[in-house]
């Protein structure tokens, strides 16, 4: 029983954050101190180290850019190094640029604990669990001493992500969302509109493949939205009435591999390349359909594209047979059923009355 | 008391054509109607318990192919009864079935107190075979189309492939609450056959039955035996 309370209360110690012997300070008059106090030297042009690895690690903090940063008027130097206590500092085991950065990887969280929760959860973080040294920290997306506000101008967006994402991201640019970003249309989705920031997930599992549809909708069923672009918001509901869509719908749950590939928004339009329906290079132009249904239906012959009802409700003038077939058996089955229930109960009825 | 004299009514084939539908007919509607119903929670719960709506269509696709066999053979020996002169033509529709449906109905409302004599089949009996045939040739023609749509698309109009999905879901539905209202009615919930009409499964139907349901045929198997009125009527 001490054992256990010896034990608690070693651990209650170590889960409290490191004890700062530069304290942090409390007043605006005191954080401008410390950090003219820390610009001093750091703010001196010049000021490197040459790390184990060879690089050359710039030590240089412009007061300028500091100020101008969204951490600018709120933060002191050792609100985020923590580790400084003393002048001249102690000394710090780097070998490289990145050991740096990883080192200081959690400091974020101090303040911006849920967005850093979320982060783990995605897929950059997986990739710096595995070891990869490119995966991103907060700072690679982010910045350091010059912290802006991520997404505005919204083309931030993708731009920071073309950092690593340099092929992908040229792909967005040409298409349809990725132009009408570029022309400053708030409706059109950017990377994190469909990939999430902090919680980026992976698009390689079944799981996600299964949420395009739910993704697309998100604004593709909108009605107000797609009015306003003269497209049809009924593209989600024509897409889960036909073959495609119900078997898509029936897996959403589930993330299994194994199941046989069924045609998702993405599979037909495209993915980062998505452009306009009647653009000559679209692969749901009629003379390409053939082309785009092939990727899975090999052999697909000159009449097979016209099975697909291309996300319009069946109609006399554009699909007379299927609209007639419905027709008829919505006529047929109440006529058929309500005519036997009819006899049902006459026979009944005369079986009482004869008792 | 004497024992109820039974005749036989339907030979060992029948018998067994009847089971086989009747398990093709019910794994068929198990696997198809949770596709067509798909966002209801107990289709859901159905297709989970086949392990997901990919086997349940596996299990559909094979049940089809059988039920097509099972339809070719039966269809196939009917063409050669046919051909070979042992056909008896009492399942074909006649015109008397139709003033027979009139008669019956009259009766029902207690227009008269006549009620129409069958012979070997009566109207509603044709009536559930014949729906039967047809729907059964619509059900696997869709079907084939639904199950081979690059081939078929090959040598129709793409469009033959929507329709045939939309006729089929309705094709299946209709036989569904067709065999759901009159079938199980008529050979369960009827007054004359309650609790369940064993006919079908033993051969067997009792001369009494046969004196009101099928007197006409009665007539001519055993002529003169419909001249007395069987000891307990039946109730219409």
């Amino acid at each position: 029983m001490t054992l256990l309370a010896l034990l608690l209360a070693v651990a209650t110690q170590s889960a409290a954050p490191p004890p700062s012997a530069a304290p942090t300070p409390t007043t605006d008059a005191a954080r401008v101190e410390q950090n003219d106090t820390c610009l001093s030297c750091h703010g001196e042009a010049g000021l490197e180290k040459t790390l184990p690895s060879g690089e050359v690690q710039s030590l240089v903090v412009s007061h300028e850019t500091f100020a101008k940063s969204v951490h600018g008027d709120k933060l002191a130097c050792t609100d985020c190094h923590t580790d400084i206590t003393e002048v001249p500092h102690e000394a710090r085991p780097f070998r490289t640029k990145r050991e740096f950065s990883v080192a200081y990887y959690e400091a974020c969280k101090r303040c911006h604990f849920a967005n850093y929760s979320q982060t783990l959860d995605s897929a950059h973080a997986a990739a710096v669990a595995r070891g990869d040294k490119t995966a991103p920290l907060c700072v690679d997306c982010h910045g350091s001493h010059d912290i802006s506000l991520p997404s505005e101008p919204r083309t931030k967006i993708s731009q920071t992500c073309s950092r690593c994402h340099a092929g992908v991201s040229q792909t967005y640019t040409a298409s349809v969302h990725g132009s009408g970003i570029a022309e400053g249309n708030p409706d059109v989705p950017t990377c994190t509109d469909c990939h999430r920031s902090h919680d980026v997930a992976g698009p390689h599992k079944a799981g996600w493949k299964n949420r395009t549809p739910e993704l697309c909708a998100s604004c593709h069923a909108d009605e107000q939205l797609m009015q306003k672009y003269g497209l049809s918001a009924n593209v989600m509901s024509t897409y889960v009435s036909d073959f495609h869509g119900v078997t898509a719908s029936l897996r959403a749950g589930s993330d299994d591999r194994n199941a046989a590939v069924v045609a998702r928004c993405t599979d037909c339009h495209g993915v980062h390349d998505i452009v306009r329906v009647d653009a000559p290079n679209s692969r749901v132009l009629k003379a390409n359909l053939v082309k785009t249904c092939a990727q899975c239906h090999e052999d697909a012959s000159e009449n097979f594209p016209d099975a697909w009802l291309s996300h319009y409700e069946p109609s006399l003038q554009r699909t007379p047979l299927v609209y007639l077939v419905t027709l008829g058996y919505k006529f047929l089955i109440p006529f058929m059923i309500g005519g036997l229930l009819l006899q049902v109960m006459l026979h009944l009825w005369r079986v009482v009355v004869n008792r | 008391m004497t024992e109820p004299l039974y005749l036989q009514r339907f030979t060992l084939r029948q018998r067994l054509e009847h089971v086989a539908v009747m398990t093709l007919f019910t794994l068929l509607c198990v696997t198809g109607l949770p596709q067509k119903f798909y966002d209801y929670q107990i289709s859901q719960w159905l297709l989970d318990l086949m392990g997901g709506v990919d086997s349940a269509r596996w299990l559909h696709r094979a049940c089809g192919l059988t039920f097509a066999a099972f339809t070719a053979y039966h269809l196939g020996t009917l063409v050669w009864s046919v051909l070979n002169g042992t056909a008896t033509f009492s399942i074909v529709p006649h015109r008397k079935d139709f003033s027979d449906a009139i008669l019956q109905v009259r009766y029902y409302l207690g227009l008269t107190d006549r009620q129409p004599k069958f012979d070997r089949f009566d109207y509603r009996q044709k009536f559930e075979y014949w729906g039967l045939i047809f729907g059964a040739l619509i059900v696997i023609s869709t079907g084939l189309v639904l199950l081979w749509p690059v081939t078929v698309a090959r040598f129709l109009p793409g469009e033959i492939i929507p329709a045939s999905k939309v006729a089929h879901s309705y094709e299946g539905l209709m036989a569904f609450l067709v065999v759901i209202v009159w079938h199980i009615y008529n050979a369960h919930f009827n007054p004359d056959v309650f609790p369940f009409d064993k006919t079908i499964f033993t051969g067997k139907i009792s001369m009494e039955r046969m004196h009101h349901e099928h007197p006409l045929e009665l007539e001519r198997v055993v002529p003169h035996s419909t001249s007395a009125p069987g000891p307990s009527g039946h109730s219409a």
